[in-house]
């Protein structure tokens, strides 16, 4: 790394992925995340996942706003970006009066009226802080009404305070495993070519957006191979029941994947592949290669990965001899994408990455990414400089744009690439992968994308950046922006879609 | 007397399709400047917080939001220390002249003494610290901009002199329009060309100095027919403020204006330059619909239509979309519920001679019910309706209100005349993209 930052006193930590991890075990480094950097709480996680499951009735047992919320930002969300149709979130509605004197009652007849209205296959009772707080006996109603519907019917403890941004996926893939039917021979028989992808969030995820879905699904089956289901992503409780007697389950996303994947290795013994994001070639090929172990279709997959890398091979190799040596500066706002982009320009690219402001709260939030990419041998270096622990959404963000720059100082174009937001504007060349025109980023194609991508940005990098935009994101005198404006960069730092939940396309964080 | 449709199993489960009383609370304190928020509450909240801030399209270098992000162990043992230290360093980051300290639902139920800490801290931060209890279950939305504006109150001061020819307007973000603050500039620039002077608009882009002389104004004027006629009450008695205008339709086409300026013309008196103002406005509107849009009586007469967003926007539209586009009304679905407007619908209804299905302090499943048991050929709302209309077949909605999928870049009023030709161009251009040829599906409608 750059010695002149040594004695730089913006630098909090300069060093390799295992010193930071190592650090924030020890307690040795500060890994909480500040007050003006909140993420979605437990109950909006679990939501989420519980919003991929079709047919399925979400019961939150609380205020309206915590189901208006989640169902602004998801369905809707999901309504605009995949056409899905349009879903309700169901509230119980608890007032004052309830508060006070307990909304046992108004749940139990809560589920029988969403029962009659909507039949769905299962309903979902999600508690809230209010009802987990007053201490809402919902177990035991959930116990009581499923002997009277003719639907699944399931408790998700997810009270906003009851843990970490993480540990709602978490919670709601480990108990949705309770839905599943145990493997049987005649069904393993049946889908002994088949395979779950799980760790999937229904919506629009940067990093799982449907397009970079398709693209695995699309693999999966030029393999000669099914999917089964997308888990939790548009998935059916058919699919659900019968998952465990796939061939195996590979992971979309390793950190969230985890949870569902070991769950079910554990409980039907189930095989999990897993791998960091299917970013880049080595990324997909292990990716491919770990599903074609369980599906016995090695060659078949050795086969279609030499064809689909035939297809890209001169563009990636274009843009490879022009990255190949170079400094990869990658910057740190999303963790586990970053370290997937980090695996690919090392493993692709033989770049030299440097992870900008990973925040050390991550190695918390996305240890088995960590851990992953550690026990393959890729230990990237990392800077994280003070701004990234400041407190203040905007004023950390200047501070950390102003510190990049000084990083950055007199480094060579010709050496050195920034991977990360356009809304950053380092004199060194730009590459933006989030762009919507950029997408899949899985995959082979997905490569071929990030190749594209990469050398547009090199043969352009001559161009001054567009001021208008720069003050659009960094106003001179802090004025005259709109919330508008807030596009990925910021709004990583948000409770997630919270800022292009409400209102119009403009704001969608995949721009 | 209108129809008011009847819902059965709805007593226990809503589908809501607003938010919470932490975001009518958030959306108060969103139209004071410089100001910080600091939430005592789980992480979650802040995102209903920043959705009340959206609404306001805060500049984010503006946006000085602190949240405790309590957990279970705050939960059982309290977390004053923790609320403490954040107040301290927003104070520190922030430096804004006032500082809300607000409490939500975990905070609210387990007591935390929110007002008991800004008052033994106040001596030793800059920000002056205002503790305000919005725990989601205290209401709605609505409920929220309620209690968000009894906590103004205190910041008015009483005074007996009253400035001629001056108004408050009140409650301008209670609207679905997604950029509603273009409707309280129309009306500014309505009140500046009559000579009658705004004194304070609570609250959008005001200090909290601001508020003190609002006793003086000689009328308020309510801006929103879903919220706010309990703080005007309160205006009333406390401080000898009547409202206005307050048993007829907001200026929605161009009946309602006419008659919502006349009303306003006749109590300042000021009836001959209101008249030149409708004047200009119906020549305006006449003359552009002439040039531009000659067609839109043979294209939406007698078609059907089903309105459904707040009282607002929707109680006004039914006189433009019946009388001035010659549509017919079939159902009339709002967000809120209250009994004021509710009146001014009923009048309206008689008046009009129409007796369409109305419901009030709709979810989403009662929209969706409304929708399948009266036909219509189209809506006019926002995405939700444009998503559940498309789900049981009606393929024609005019996508206007909050939340929507436009994107609006320059502001558009809806009142006044330039608005009623904003909300004719959306539905205008809705109207086109879902009658080309390649929208119909030739094979399915003749076989």
């Amino acid at each position: 790394m750059n010695k002149k930052l040594d004695n730089d006193s913006s630098v909090v930590f300069q060093g390799r992925l295992s010193e930071l991890y190592k650090l924030a075990k020890e307690g040795k480094i500060p890994t909480s995340l500040q007050g003006s950097h909140t993420r979605p709480c437990k109950f909006w996680t679990a939501t989420k996942i519980l919003s991929g499951i079709n047919n399925s009735v979400i019961i939150t047992h609380g205020p309206s706003g915590c189901a208006y919320g989640v169902k602004k930002t998801y369905k809707l969300t999901n309504s605009r970006n995949s056409g899905s149709i349009y879903e309700p979130v169901i509230s119980t509605n608890m007032d004052e009066k309830k508060v006070v004197y307990g909304g046992d009652k108004e749940l139990d007849g809560a589920i029988s009226e969403v029962y009659e209205k909507y039949h769905p296959d299962v309903i979902f009772v999600a508690s809230s802080c209010a009802t987990g707080i007053i201490g809402d006996n919902i177990d035991a109603i959930v116990e009581k009404k499923s002997k009277e519907i003719d639907a699944e019917i399931m408790a998700i403890h997810c009270e906003g305070f009851a843990g970490e941004y993480r540990s709602g996926f978490d919670l709601v893939f480990e108990q949705i495993v309770k839905l599943m039917d145990p493997p049987k021979e005649e069904l393993k028989e049946e889908l002994k070519y088949s395979v779950n992808i799980v760790g999937g969030k229904m919506g629009a995820e940067r990093t799982e957006v449907q397009t970079d879905v398709k693209e695995l699904i699309r693999l999966v089956t030029d393999m000669g191979a099914k999917v089964n289901s997308v888990i939790a992503g548009n998935c059916t409780l058919e699919e659900l029941r019968k998952a465990p007697s796939v061939a195996v389950n590979c992971a979309l996303c390793l950190d969230i994947g985890y949870a569902i994947g070991n769950t079910m290795l554990k409980e039907f013994n189930t095989p999990l592949n897993s791998t960091i994001l299917p970013y880049g070639i080595e990324a997909t090929k292990k990716w491919l290669m770990g599903a074609a172990k369980y599906l016995h279709m090695e060659s078949e997959a050795e086969a279609l990965i030499k064809k689909e890398f035939k297809e890209i091979e001169e563009e990636f190799e274009e843009a490879k001899a022009k990255l190949k040596g170079k400094t990869a500066i990658i910057e740190g706002h999303d963790a586990v994408k970053c370290l997937s982009i980090a695996h690919m320009l090392e493993r692709d690219f033989e770049m030299d990455p440097i992870i900008y402001n990973f925040h050390p709260w991550s190695t918390d939030a996305r240890q088995t990414s960590i851990d992953y990419l550690l026990e393959t041998g890729m230990d990237p270096k990392i800077l994280i400089t003070k701004g990234t622990l400041a407190f203040g959404k905007y004023e950390s963000m200047k501070q950390t744009e102003e510190e990049l720059m000084n990083f950055i100082g007199d480094l060579k174009p010709e050496t050195t690439v920034y991977f990360g937001s356009s809304l950053s504007f380092p004199k060194i060349p730009v590459v933006d992968l989030n762009a919507i025109l950029n997408r899949p980023r899985f995959g082979f194609k997905g490569a071929l994308k990030v190749a594209k991508c990469i050398n547009t940005a090199l043969q352009y990098s001559f161009r001054e950046r567009s001021a208008m935009f720069k003050k659009i994101v960094f106003p001179e005198e802090n004025v005259g922006l709109t919330s508008n404006s807030l596009t990925s960069k910021l709004g990583n730092d948000l409770p997630d879609c919270t800022m292009y939940g409400e209102r119009r396309r403009g704001k969608c964080m995949m721009s | 007397m209108y129809d008011e449709l009847k819902f059965s199993n709805c007593n226990h489960s809503k589908d809501p399709l607003i938010g919470c009383a932490l975001e009518g609370v958030a959306s108060v304190i969103a139209g004071i400047k410089d100001v910080s928020i600091v939430i005592h509450s789980p992480q979650g909240c802040s995102s209903t917080v920043a959705s009340a801030f959206d609404s306001h399209e805060v500049d984010f270098t503006k946006r000085k939001v602190g949240c405790t992000r309590l957990f279970e162990s705050d939960i059982i043992l309290g977390a004053s220390e923790k609320l403490e230290n954040l107040i301290r360093e927003a104070d520190n980051t922030f430096n804004t002249k006032v500082m809300f300290v607000v409490g939500t639902c975990a905070a609210d139920i387990i007591g935390e003494d929110i007002k008991g800490l800004c008052d033994s801290l106040q001596s030793e931060v800059k920000s002056k610290l205002i503790p305000v209890f919005a725990g989601g279950f205290r209401g709605n939305a609505y409920d929220g901009i309620d209690i968000g504006l009894k906590e103004l109150l205190n910041f008015i001061e009483k005074s007996e002199d009253k400035i001629a020819n001056t108004v408050n307007i009140i409650a301008p973000q209670g609207s679905i329009n997604p950029t509603w603050w273009a409707d309280l500039n129309w009306l500014k620039s309505v009140l500046d060309f009559l000579g009658i002077r705004v004194q304070t608009v609570i609250p959008y882009d005001i200090s909290l100095e601001d508020l003190i002389d609002a006793s003086k104004a000689s009328a308020n004027i309510l801006l929103s027919q879903d919220v706010g006629y309990k703080f005007c009450k309160k205006m009333e008695e406390e401080f000898n403020i009547p409202l206005i205008l307050n048993d007829i339709p907001l200026p929605i086409g161009l009946e309602n204006t006419a008659r919502w300026l006349r009303e306003l013309g006749k109590y300042f008196k000021i009836e001959k330059r209101v008249e030149k103002l409708i004047k200009q406005g119906e020549d305006s509107v006449i003359s552009i619909l002439r040039r531009r849009a000659l067609m839109i009586i043979p294209r939406y007469r007698n078609c059907k239509i089903a309105i459904s967003a707040d009282a607002t926007m929707g109680i006004g539209l039914v006189r433009m979309l019946f009388k001035e586009l010659e549509m017919i009304p079939e159902l009339i679905l709002l967000r809120s519920s209250n009994s004021e407007m509710s009146k001014i619908l009923d009048k309206e209804l008689k008046e009009l001679c129409i007796n369409p299905k109305v419901a009030f302090g709709v979810d989403g499943y009662q929209i969706k019910e409304a929708l399948k048991s009266v036909y219509v050929d189209s809506i006019i709302g926002s995405s939700w309706e444009k998503y559940i209309g498309e789900e049981i077949g009606i393929k024609l909605s005019f996508d206007n209100f909050s939340p929507t999928n436009r994107d609006v870049y320059v502001d558009r009023a809806y009142m006044g005349y330039d608005g009623m030709l904003n909300m004719l161009e959306i539905i205008g251009n809705d109207w086109e993209r879902s009658y080309r040829s390649k929208e119909i599906d030739w094979a399915e409608n003749f076989k």
